[in-house]
């Protein structure tokens, strides 16, 4: 049940999803895997949807030059907090009705299980694909959807895998060489690609709409370029 | 025949144009395109295509994820998109 304090936070969106939408949320686990440039608008748009627990997992620590586009990260944390305890403070500042969950490390083949259970959705914010394997087949084991998102420069792209409906994000990116040098990005580009990738937890988690499965949303923000590429 | 190809994202940059139309061999091949296309503009070939493996680049024809072995028609439109990592 929405208490009355919830019934007003979110009546703007239950004019969308409705009650028992918004109910879905408040009951609904998301862990967000990375909390640098995509974890940071996307962990700020989990919390202002309502979404009941929120597990953020990274183990690196805020560095000045993450500030373009880690915008959960503040001057004040650099040096200081690690990513996850770093978004916390804020996210439970910004929205006390839900629990902020942290994990300060490295997923693993060792720890996924472990870390993960109990989680409903996983959202893909890092920066590797060894990483996003690891994601990848734990889904598959537990039969859990992923919100697969990767950003670069101005351009990025988006799919959401659901275990027995749509391939696997291996089988769509079977060999991605892992790129040593810093990768360059504007803000921005992380907030919309973040940004998108809530609208395709909210609608896993509500019914709402279509979710992209099976289909990969390319972005060019510099060419203005929306761009779905049928995976089937 | 007549290919329409389409660049995305790193590769418009490199390439400096975001679609072209080319004229390949009848039979042509996805595989094959990207070979000529590496021949073409050899900053792909440095830059992007790993020498060993094409699945560094992922190609679309006419709106579909595809395989490089697949045979190309007439009129087709070919995307190619580079692999993003960054979070």
């Amino acid at each position: 049940m929405l208490t009355q304090w919830e019934l007003e936070r979110y009546s703007r969106q239950i004019e969308v999803l409705g009650k028992e939408g918004q109910e879905k949320l408040k009951n609904a686990k998301v862990a967000v895997v990375g909390v640098g440039g995509l974890g940071s608008p996307v962990a700020y748009y989990l919390a202002a949807a309502g979404i009941g627990t929120i597990l953020l997992i990274d183990d690196g620590f805020p560095e000045l030059s993450n500030l373009n586009r880690q915008i959960l990260h503040w001057e004040e944390d650099v040096g200081k907090l690690s990513k996850p305890e770093s978004a916390k403070w804020k996210l439970e500042r910004f929205n006390s009705g839900i629990r902020v969950e942290t994990f300060t490390g490295r997923l693993t083949r060792d720890n996924v299980e472990e870390i993960l259970d109990g989680v409903d959705v996983v959202v893909d914010c890092l920066d590797n694909f060894e990483g996003r394997y690891v994601l990848d087949e734990y889904v598959h084991r537990r039969g859990i959807p992923l919100v697969h998102g990767a950003v670069e420069g101005t351009h990025g792209q988006v799919t959401t895998i659901v275990p027995g409906l749509t391939k696997s994000l291996r089988e769509i990116f079977p060999k991605v060489r892992e790129r040593k040098e810093k990768i360059p990005i504007i803000g921005a580009t992380a907030g919309v690609v973040g940004s998108i990738q809530v609208m395709e937890v909210i609608k896993l988690l509500t019914g709402l709409g279509e979710p992209l499965l099976n289909k990969l949303l390319l972005i060019d923000l510099a060419f203005n370029v929306f761009e779905i590429v049928e995976l089937t | 025949m007549r290919i329409k190809v389409r660049y995305f994202a790193r590769y418009r940059s490199l390439i400096g144009k975001g679609e072209e139309e080319i004229e390949v061999p009848e039979g042509t091949t996805v595989g094959e395109l990207v070979e000529l296309l590496k021949e073409r503009y050899p900053v792909l070939k440095n830059e992007v295509f790993a020498d060993d493996d094409l699945a560094d680049v992922n190609v679309s024809r006419n709106g579909r994820y595809v395989r490089f072995d697949e045979v190309l028609r007439d009129g087709d439109v070919v995307a190619l998109f580079p692999p993003v990592s960054g979070g």
